[in-house]
């Protein structure tokens, strides 16, 4: 079974999210920088689906920077997921070390698609 | 010169050849129709002395008529050209002498011979002007016959030719005016350019400077000219259309410039001629454009954001209800959030054109009429649709209040957002207090509305974020609202003419002030 925790500031999203990964494994929520960070801290996640606007506190990009640098998160993948599409976006997204980057409004099954390459990998 | 005999008639001179030309060489002199100067004057009480005769003239024939410059002898200004002397005169090289008028067939019907004037002897010499254009004469006039030696002749000659020597001496002057109106004009143009202008000769050494250039660079002339002009514009000077740089006043510090530098000869030296404008305000203002360009990018950005987020779940949900299946409670919980967020995403969208419409419209699309602030508040409240929440609200009025000028449903869009966030973002059992009092602002009447939660405040940082379209106090992520709230209050106070100033402290609540002028203002709807 493999893991994979979402991360997201709007509830309806990570709802989202969780339904459209049920079948790849267990998924797992966290509303913010904080809590990502104390569930990460707890167990490794395979997958790790990472908004890049957070609200107010630690950005989506910041967070994946450091965590693409700990040792003890190696080989967990990270999808960055935001709103904001454009090619300097996208690009800045994977200089931070992202394994793919989703663009919000995304339909469920390209995303199930993408999920499943990167736990393949 | 009263005529009677009507059976008479005279006959006029032909034209001269040129006549047109001749003519307006006239007109060019200005002399026409002048006082009388005591330059031609003593020439022709000259001529009356030594050739003993009653009359003597300067005479300039114009179309239609001879007009005298100046008379001795007669009081007429002028005489029909027809029955003229000298229109005659005008058309010989040299002296004419008419010695009896009347065995002249020519002369021996015009009425200064037939009439009162009873002339007889005539000797006149043309006046040349301009480029020979014999523009009038000196004429002599007696009233009886008489011979006109050789000597004679020469004598008129030579007043005339002081005649013509008067002329010539106008048309200097005025030539001389002319020229130094010319340079007057071109000196004034030059003191007042706002470019700085240098002369400099062909090496590059600082020959003279207007003004402008003087303030620019921060020293008289006499002194630029002691710096090189490399260093004060900052390039070596060398032809160039357009060249933008800094350039250096003499007490080194710089200035944006945007330099220009032509060749010219003078007096067959060859010089440059730079120009040097400051461009500062100019670049400020580019930079402003800038900034403002930015500030749209950005807004355009973070739109996108904004609608996209409510869309990735309508899109996300309705696409997961079309290709799985989930019991009746999943899925209406789901059907329950497309609603929401479309809920939310067609409330963005108003939200967008509504600040576009104040934004674009400024004072233009306000309605605005006499209002009672205290009456909007009961609006406000009563609008809340919450008893509790109305509740909460405390009004304190100032006495002696009056109506404020403003646009109602702009004023209780404002007023409602405020109140809204006041109750929001403070304890479900505190209270509001919202205090109305008369204020003048800039010598300006006015009425202040202070809306005081006692809520969760902002922090300094998020204070001045407050007017940022779609920034929202996420402190309480469970208010409702999309971050437009503000910044479309902000603009419908703008263009009032009104202010809006915000005090909040983290933990200390946060005090909105909102100040509406009694009259509408005369020049509204400046936006930040």
């Amino acid at each position: 079974m493999q893991r994979i925790l979402v991360v997201d500031d709007q509830a309806d999203l990570r709802l989202l999210i969780r339904l459209s990964l049920r079948a790849l494994g267990e998924v797992a929520q966290a509303a913010n920088a904080e809590a990502a960070l104390a569930q990460l801290a707890a167990c490794k996640p395979d997958l790790l689906i990472l908004d890049v606007w957070l609200g107010e506190g630690m950005s989506g990009l910041a967070l994946c920077r450091q965590l693409k640098d700990d040792p003890a998160l190696a080989g967990m993948k990270i999808m960055l997921l935001s709103a904001c599409g454009q090619q300097s976006d996208i690009a800045a997204g994977l200089a931070a070390g992202a394994d793919a980057y989703v663009v919000k409004p995304f339909s469920p099954e390209s995303l199930y698609d993408a999920a499943a390459a990167l736990l393949k990998q | 010169m009263n005529e009677t005999r009507d059976a008479i008639c005279p006959t006029p001179a032909p034209l001269p050849q040129d006549e047109a030309r001749r003519h307006q060489v006239l007109l060019d002199l200005n002399l026409l129709d002048t006082t009388p100067s005591e330059a031609f004057d003593r020439i022709t009480r000259m001529a009356t002395y030594l050739f003993k005769v009653p009359i003597a003239l300067v005479s300039l024939i114009d179309t239609e008529r001879q007009w005298f410059k100046s008379r001795i002898g007669i009081t007429l200004d002028e005489t029909p050209r027809s029955v003229s002397f000298c229109a005659h005169a005008i058309l010989q090289d040299d002296v004419m002498v008419v010695r009896d008028a009347c065995s002249d067939p020519r002369f021996a019907d015009y009425p200064m011979v037939r009439g009162e004037a009873a002339v007889r002897f005539y000797a006149g010499t043309p006046i040349a002007a301009g480029d020979g254009m014999r523009i009038g004469t000196l004429c002599i006039i007696d009233k009886v016959p008489r011979e006109f030696s050789d000597a004679e002749r020469a004598m008129l000659r030579d007043l005339a030719g002081m005649v013509a020597g008067e002329i010539a001496a106008l048309e200097l002057r005025a030539a001389f005016e002319r020229e130094r109106r010319g340079a007057n004009t071109l000196r004034t143009l030059l003191e007042h350019l706002p470019d700085g202008v240098l002369l400099l000769d062909a090496t590059g050494q600082i020959l003279s400077c207007n003004p402008a250039a003087e303030r620019m660079f921060g020293a008289p002339c006499t002194e630029l000219a002691t710096h090189s002009s490399a260093t004060l514009i900052n390039m070596a000077p060398h032809v160039v259309l357009r060249h933008e740089g800094n350039a250096r006043r003499i007490d080194g510090s710089s200035f944006p410039a945007e330099i220009s530098i032509a060749e010219m000869t003078l007096d067959g030296h060859v010089q440059l001629v730079a120009t040097v404008r400051d461009v500062a305000s100019l670049r400020a203002e580019r930079e402003r454009v800038r900034a403002a360009n930015r500030r749209r990018h950005e807004y355009f950005r973070t739109a996108s954001h904004e609608l996209r987020t409510p869309m990735a779940s309508i899109l996300g949900f309705s696409e997961l209800l079309l290709k799985r299946e989930f019991d009746a409670a999943t899925g209406r919980e789901l059907i329950d959030i497309i609603h929401r967020q479309a809920t939310r995403l067609i409330g963005l969208v108003n939200q967008m054109l509504d600040l576009a419409r104040i934004e674009a419209g400024g004072a233009d699309q306000l309605h605005p009429a006499p209002l009672d602030l205290a009456d909007m508040i009961g609006k406000v409240t009563s609008a809340l649709g919450d008893d509790a929440q109305a509740g909460r609200i405390a009004l304190r009025l100032a006495p002696g209040l009056k109506p404020v000028m403003a646009d109602a449903v702009r004023v209780q869009q404002a007023l409602g957002n405020i109140v809204s966030n006041a109750l929001s973002y403070s304890a479900q059992d505190s209270a509001v207090d919202v205090n109305i009092v008369l204020q003048e602002r800039d010598g300006q009447a006015g009425a202040t509305v202070r809306v005081r939660d006692e809520g969760v405040g902002m922090t300094p940082e998020q204070r001045k974020r407050v007017y940022d379209a779609f920034w929202r106090a996420s402190a309480l992520p469970d208010v409702p609202g999309n971050g437009l709230g503000m910044t479309i209050v902000r603009e419908i106070v703008m263009a009032h003419g009104g202010v809006i100033e915000i005090a909040s402290a983290p933990g200390d609540g946060t005090e909105v002030a909102l100040w509406l002028p009694m009259h509408a203002a005369a020049d509204a709807g400046a936006t930040i």
